[in-house]
């Protein structure tokens, strides 16, 4: 037997779903990427080894409060954290995977939910 | 859930380990579970007041991730002759050890601040101690940072030294307010004849908070018999009417509120 129309609507549009959070997330990146090849100053390959407090210290302020929160947290998604930070989701998912793109925190996707974390 | 307290200055000599003991043992009085732990590694102290030169296993272990912190703290309750429960934690004082420490890389010291953050959920919410007292090497060092960015509350103990309201100033700015910790200045040592009256004290508050951002939580006199005793008293247990231990009382009534 056929699923009925309202439940072949209700898998449809949580597939829907689904797929554009996983491309907002995408364009999050995409929109880090290009905010540090225009700044020009940003070198991959030097890579920092460690998110210790000397490193935490340099931060800019924004970024400093997300990265303390992760160090507290350990594994912690972007809501988990805006929880902690009293700030929108979208800006701490914006502010994590600049972090995982300078090279301090790690993002592993567990389900339909990223994590980020600090790889001690 | 209990708090974590970093007791830190800009220099050294301020006073900050006799504060530290003895506001653990205020609040052990109480009748508070509280632990204390000595994370100066460059110069321990703690071993002396409590007088406990030999350990099987030092703060320095559980941070190397050695062994886990309940090996590590030995129950001073018995000495301490309070109400409460008084655990401390020892650095290893030996010159092999300090060597050792200062030879540390930045990835050593994250995996620090990894073993200390986790702190709060072995001892603050799995032994359910009340208070938990970090005494802290002076100036920006890699294990006070690490202290400060583990800590809910901060004491900064300054004296009246130029160099040392300049440096805590600096750092309020450069370290405490980048890592939006509650913290508040506790000015120690301040001659007495500054503080004879009530309106001295007054003016004298006043005049340390006009130069502070931060809350000046407690101007404590310099008591002769503080410094007589030589590290040799904790004087929240053995000189309860003292005014040293008043005051002492005065910053964890404080601290409790903050």
């Amino acid at each position: 037997m056929g699923k009925s129309p309202e439940k072949s609507s209700a898998v449809l549009l949580e597939k829907i779903k689904e797929s554009l959070e996983r491309l907002n997330e995408k364009m999050e990146v995409f929109i880090e990427i290009q905010k540090q090849e225009r700044k020009q100053d940003f070198v991959v390959q030097d890579l920092p080894e460690a998110l210790d407090v000397m490193t935490l210290l340099s931060l800019p302020d924004h970024l400093r409060k997300t990265a303390v929160t992760i160090c507290k947290l350990g594994h912690a998604t972007a809501e988990d954290v805006a929880e902690q930070t009293k700030r929108a989701r979208a800006v701490e998912s914006g502010y994590l995977n600049q972090l995982v793109l300078m090279g301090y925190l790690k993002k592993e996707r567990r389900g339909r939910k990223a994590y980020f974390f600090v790889e001690r | 859930m209990g708090k974590i307290l970093a007791v830190h200055s800009y220099k050294g000599g301020t006073g900050k380990t006799l504060l530290t003991v003895n506001l653990a043992a205020a609040y052990a009085n109480k009748g508070k579970k509280v632990c204390v732990l000595d994370l100066d590694f460059r110069a321990p102290s703690l071993q002396s007041i409590f007088r406990q030169e030999a350990s099987e296993y030092w703060l320095n272990d559980y941070l190397n991730g050695a062994c886990e912190i309940n090996k590590v703290l030995f129950d001073y309750t018995p000495q301490c002759n309070c109400n409460g429960t008084m655990l401390v934690g020892l650095a290893n004082p030996t010159t092999e050890a300090l060597r050792d420490m200062s030879a540390k890389d930045r990835k050593w010291e994250m995996r620090a601040l990894g073993r200390l953050l986790s702190l709060k959920n072995t001892l603050l919410n799995d032994m359910e101690l009340d208070y938990l007292l970090f005494d802290t090497s002076p100036g920006l060092q890699y294990s006070s940072i690490n202290a400060i960015v583990s800590a809910d509350v901060v004491l900064v103990v300054s004296t009246i030294d130029a160099s040392d309201v300049a440096g805590t100033r600096r750092m309020t700015h450069e370290l405490y307010d980048l890592f939006e910790k509650k913290t508040g200045i506790l000015m120690n040592k301040v001659p007495i004849e500054f503080l004879s009256s009530p309106a001295d004290r007054a003016d004298v508050h006043s005049r340390f908070q006009n130069t502070h951002t931060l809350p000046v939580l407690m101007v404590i006199p310099c008591f002769c018999d503080v410094l007589r005793a030589g590290g040799s008293k904790i004087f929240a247990r053995d000189e309860p009417s003292h005014p040293f231990t008043r005051h002492v009382d005065e910053i964890a009534a404080k601290v409790e509120k903050f």
